[in-house]
């Protein structure tokens, strides 16, 4: 169409020659001339038409010029005036499509006169190239052998122009390919870049500093290898110092900003809550040991840094605590270096229940609140204990005031933050849900104290804005579910049911339907997590109730109004509370999961009738029996393994010691054959000698007491054998006695 | 963690002989039964100790599918050191290692030492290729060979390990320039910038010279 339009269009009535006519002209001109000079000119006249008649030069001339890259190689002139043709022909924003042969051919062609011409102009052509071809670009470099590597060796050229231009080229080739990216990364693109960016000052640096950042974000973001990679690199070390941003902070650049914000989003990436748990973990856990978090916490701290850099620090801490309890721990002793030294959390609370704070740094606040909280029950408790009555200390503005002061200040946002955050205190936590029930709130002198819970539903039935109301019934939601004690608190009040009641069965406008919808759903969890404790409002009545007052199907319908709402589906896909507008601030993240997990449960529980609601009851008593009575053969089962290995090792020990005791004796048994030999030898010398001579006497008598003391131990080795026979037998007796009981056991419990 | 030297290395073979499994279980200590494809390629890292020295091992490990064939050919060159796996119960993996290490030496630098593994050596009954060809095979290319089974375990420790005995010989010998990162080496930053973490405040000087 637009082809057509150029030619059509730009066509005057007069002689003159058209552009088209002009290019076809200058085209033959170029193909035909056999003088260079004439190619020259033609192709320069190309040039300075290119950039009005683009499509008509790119479709007419493209092949001349391609084919002049291949033949007049030799003279860079000509080559010059074709490459900026080519580049003002392909740097088009228009939807045209050259085909994939004819950019494969040009790049090809380009790379064989990478060391011929002007490797800038080279590298600008095939960035707009990527630019406007992406895929198809990427696809033809990734399959040339070596393609990807020979790009990266522009990182190291000495050439700063070269460098410069690889890495915008690098840039564009990254995008959005996750093969490139991790060949680029193989290519030590992460030395590379980070030497850079520090021979550059860092954050410092200008804005080359700014492309490695956005290079280094292209390879690492949604590639998981890349991120192990760059961890096992350890290159998270690496990135310390870019935080080291001195205490004078009063010349902040508009590009110092860009890079420091480029640097935390780096972070961000590696301890981004989607990607896999065990690989943000152990980034976290590096980020403390080397120091990383520490340096952030200084920043956020400190004064004079900008608004926007300050909350993307928020942000960046939130995700290098999150869920990692080494991390959050450091986080809750960090202190503000005020006087006297206020806890980091108080501070950062302080802003977000301002209302002259920025929307997106109290949005940020909330964040960070959260992650500190997130699967930390100390944390939580530490919290909730700021506001109990026997912790409360009245010199220091604490954590849980805060809270308080902003769930009932005037200030629709502040109460839902407040509301919000101390959800996050109660989260998975039933301790913290039934200790929060303490919490007493004077109200005006002379009143007696009101409960915390009291005073969040008095708020809720004074009709106050949707926002606050929201925030009100969610962090009730979260309170009681869950928490059976806590719902008979919440029904122990004899307004709150048909308060609830009303507002789920009037007809109210489009505004009120979340209202609604929450309080069917806050209704729900009393009729769910009921114990049926307080005799007016046990799950059956409360089931009527609805029946009568509302309907279930109305009720069922009033509770989908909250994941049909269309921000509903918004919050539910990340953690990071991110709003478009304050009035936009309406679902958290975790309470979309509570609702998603309750939404059925309480659905059913409505449906189901009083009967099978008997029935199921008796059914999970049965198994809950048969569960208790297979863990009690369980454990016996155990014990008797433990007996049974203990009287293994008896036997093994005893039999042992048979064996010692046989070698012992079968010694001695031996011992005993040769004194008994030795005995008859010297009885036969003593025969052979009496009948010889009398002047042996002397002799003999020698050998009669030898004998005799040879008689003596003869007895007493005797002795000893039988002894040991005895205790052999003993031994035998105990082991097959111990064999048998051994053979038993295990019998016994195949038993059960 | 610091370390004297960094190598990194490149698991090739046809697609199902468990390459990925060989690195898993060696960076891990696991083995994972089901075949999952590799999509293009998968990095893991391991420290291991040749000499008294620390050594980190880069290991990417590459899809064995054609269709990645151009893709992997780009890890070669950087690499140090390559796992050749063949799978012993299927014969058609081991005749095609003779394209395999064309492919390997007519892509990677010289000097790249490459380990020939026959795996799955669990699956005796299943073997196709006896032990005496894979031996014969790698005398005959100048390869050294191993079975190992990254099912069990058997031998994979080895593998990767005499790869790196293999590099680090031929680093003493000095037939690999280690200044050189294009060849797969890397000295380790030595015992240089560890203390940096405790001075606070000003980063200023930071040098070398500290302890000794």
């Amino acid at each position: 169409m637009n082809f057509f339009r150029g030619v059509m269009g730009g066509q005057p009535a007069g002689p003159q020659p058209s552009g088209a006519d002009t290019i076809q002209k200058l085209c033959d001109r170029v193909a035909s001339s056999t003088l260079l000079e004439d190619r020259r000119d033609a192709v320069r006249a190309l040039k300075s038409l290119s950039k009005k008649y683009r499509m008509e030069v790119g479709t007419q001339a493209m092949d001349h010029l391609i084919h002049i890259l291949q033949t007049d190689r030799s003279d860079s002139e000509i080559l010059g005036y074709a490459l900026d043709t080519l580049y003002n022909i392909i740097c088009s924003d228009e939807e045209e499509e050259p085909d994939k042969d004819k950019i494969k051919v040009l790049i090809v062609s380009l790379y064989i006169h990478v060391f011929w011409s002007d490797l800038s102009v080279y590298l600008c052509l095939l960035t707009a190239l990527l630019k406007s071809q992406c895929a198809q670009v990427q696809g033809i470099i990734l399959v040339s052998p070596m393609g990807v590597s020979r790009l990266m060796d522009l990182l190291a050229d000495s050439r700063e122009v070269i460098r410069n231009d690889g890495l915008l080229l690098l840039q564009q080739l990254t995008k959005g390919n996750a093969a490139i990216q991790k060949i680029v990364a193989f290519e030590n693109a992460f030395e590379r870049l980070l030497d850079i960016i520090t021979e550059e000052g860092t954050s410092d640096g200008g804005i080359v500093v700014e492309d490695c950042l956005l290079l280094l974000l292209n390879l690492l973001k949604n590639n998981s290898s890349n991120q192990n990679f760059f961890k096992e690199g350890s290159y998270i070390q690496r990135m310390k110092p870019w935080f080291e941003v001195g205490d004078d902070n009063s010349g902040w650049s508009a590009q110092k900003v860009t890079n420091l914000h480029l640097m935390l989003q780096l972070v961000r990436v590696m301890v981004s809550p989607v990607n896999s748990p065990g690989a943000t973990a152990s980034c976290q856990k590096s980020m403390f040991q080397c120091g990383l978090l520490q340096q952030l916490c200084t920043i956020l701290m400190a004064t004079g840094v900008p608004a926007d850099i300050l909350t993307e620090t928020i942000n960046t801490v939130s995700e290098v605590i999150r869920g990692s309890q080494v991390n959050q721990d450091y986080f809750a002793s960090v202190n503000a270096p005020s006087n006297p030294p206020r806890p980091a959390i108080v501070v950062l609370l302080m802003s977000m229940v301002n209302e002259r704070q920025p929307f997106v740094l109290r949005c940020a606040v909330l964040y960070c609140f959260q992650c500190f909280l997130y699967k930390n029950q100390k944390g939580q408790g530490e919290i909730v204990a700021t506001l109990l009555p026997s912790t409360i200390d009245a010199n220091s503005i604490s954590a849980g005031q805060l809270l308080c002061g902003g769930l009932f200040s005037a200030d629709s946002l502040s109460n839902w933050c407040a509301a919000v955050a101390l959800g996050h205190a109660l989260q998975d936590n039933l301790t913290q849900k039934e200790q929060l029930l303490r919490v007493q709130l004077a109200t005006s002198l002379g009143k007696p104290p009101v409960s915390l819970l009291q005073q969040c539903t008095n708020i809720l039935s004074q009709g106050s804005k949707v926002q606050t109301r929201v925030g009100l019934l969610m962090l009730l939601c979260t309170w009681m579910s869950n928490c059976p004690i806590a719902v008979t608190h919440f029904l122990h009040n004899q307004e709150n049911v048909p308060f609830l009641t009303a507002q789920i069965s009037e007809n109210l406008g489009e505004d009120e339907r979340l209202v609604q919808g929450l309080c069917a759903l806050l209704l729900g969890i009393c009729i769910y997590y009921n114990d049926n404790s307080l005799e007016n409002y046990t799950k059956e009545k409360l089931k009527q109730l609805i029946e009568k007052r509302i309907g279930k199907e109305n009720f069922v319908e009033k509770l989908g109004f909250i994941t049909k709402h269309e921000l509903y589906s918004r919050a539910a896909q990340k953690p990071q509370p991110a709003f478009s507008t304050p009035e936009h601030m309406l679902f958290d993240h975790e309470f979309t999961k509570l609702v998603k997990e309750l939404e059925g449960f309480i659905t059913k529980a409505v449906h189901k009738s009083s009967e099978e609601d008997k029935k199921e009851e008796e059914v999970k008593k049965t198994l809950e029996q048969h569960d208790s009575i297979v863990t009690q053969y369980k454990e016996l089962i155990r014990e008797q393994d433990s007996q049974i290995n203990e009287l293994k090792e008896q036997v093994s020990l005893l039999s042992s010691q048979k064996d010692q005791m046989q070698s012992a004796i079968t010694q001695q048994l031996s011992q005993i054959q040769q004194h008994k030999d030795q005995y008859n030898i010297l009885k036969l010398k003593l025969g052979k000698d009496s009948g010889q001579s009398d002047g042996g006497q002397q002799v003999n008598g020698l050998q009669l007491e030898e004998l005799t003391l040879l008689r003596e131990e003869l007895e007493e080795l005797r002795r000893q054998h039988t002894l040991l026979n005895t205790q052999l037998t003993d031994k035998d007796k105990l082991i097959s006695s111990l064999v048998s009981t051994a053979t038993y056991s295990p019998a016994q419990s195949v038993k059960y | 963690m610091a370390y004297a030297y960094l190598f990194k290395y490149i698991i090739i073979g046809d697609t199902g002989v468990g390459k990925s499994c060989l690195l898993l279980q060696f960076t891990d200590k696991r083995f994972q039964p089901v075949h999952d494809l590799t999509i293009g390629v998968e990095f893991g890292a391991r420290m291991i100790t040749i000499d008294g020295k620390q050594i980190k091992l880069q290991i990417w490990d590459t899809a064995g599918q054609e269709s990645f064939r151009s893709i992997t050919r780009s890890y070669y060159r950087g690499a140090a050191g390559a796992l050749l796996v063949y799978d012993i119960t299927r014969r058609d993996t081991f005749n095609h290692l003779t394209t395999w290490l064309e492919d390997a030496r007519q892509h990677s630098n010289s000097n790249m030492v490459i380990m020939l593994i026959g795996n799955k050596s669990d699956l005796e009954s299943r073997r196709e290729v006896k032990k005496e060809e894979g031996e014969a095979f790698a005398r005959e290319h100048g390869l050294i060979f191993m079975e190992t089974s990254a099912k069990t375990a058997s031998n994979v420790e080895e593998a990767f390990i005499n790869t790196a005995k293999e590099i680090y010989e031929k680093i003493q010998e000095g037939v690999f320039d280690i200044n050189n990162e294009a060849n797969g080496i890397k000295i380790g930053p030595q015992h240089a910038a560890t203390n940096s973490s405790l001075a606070g405040g000003q980063g200023g000087q930071q040098a070398g010279g500290g302890c000794c």
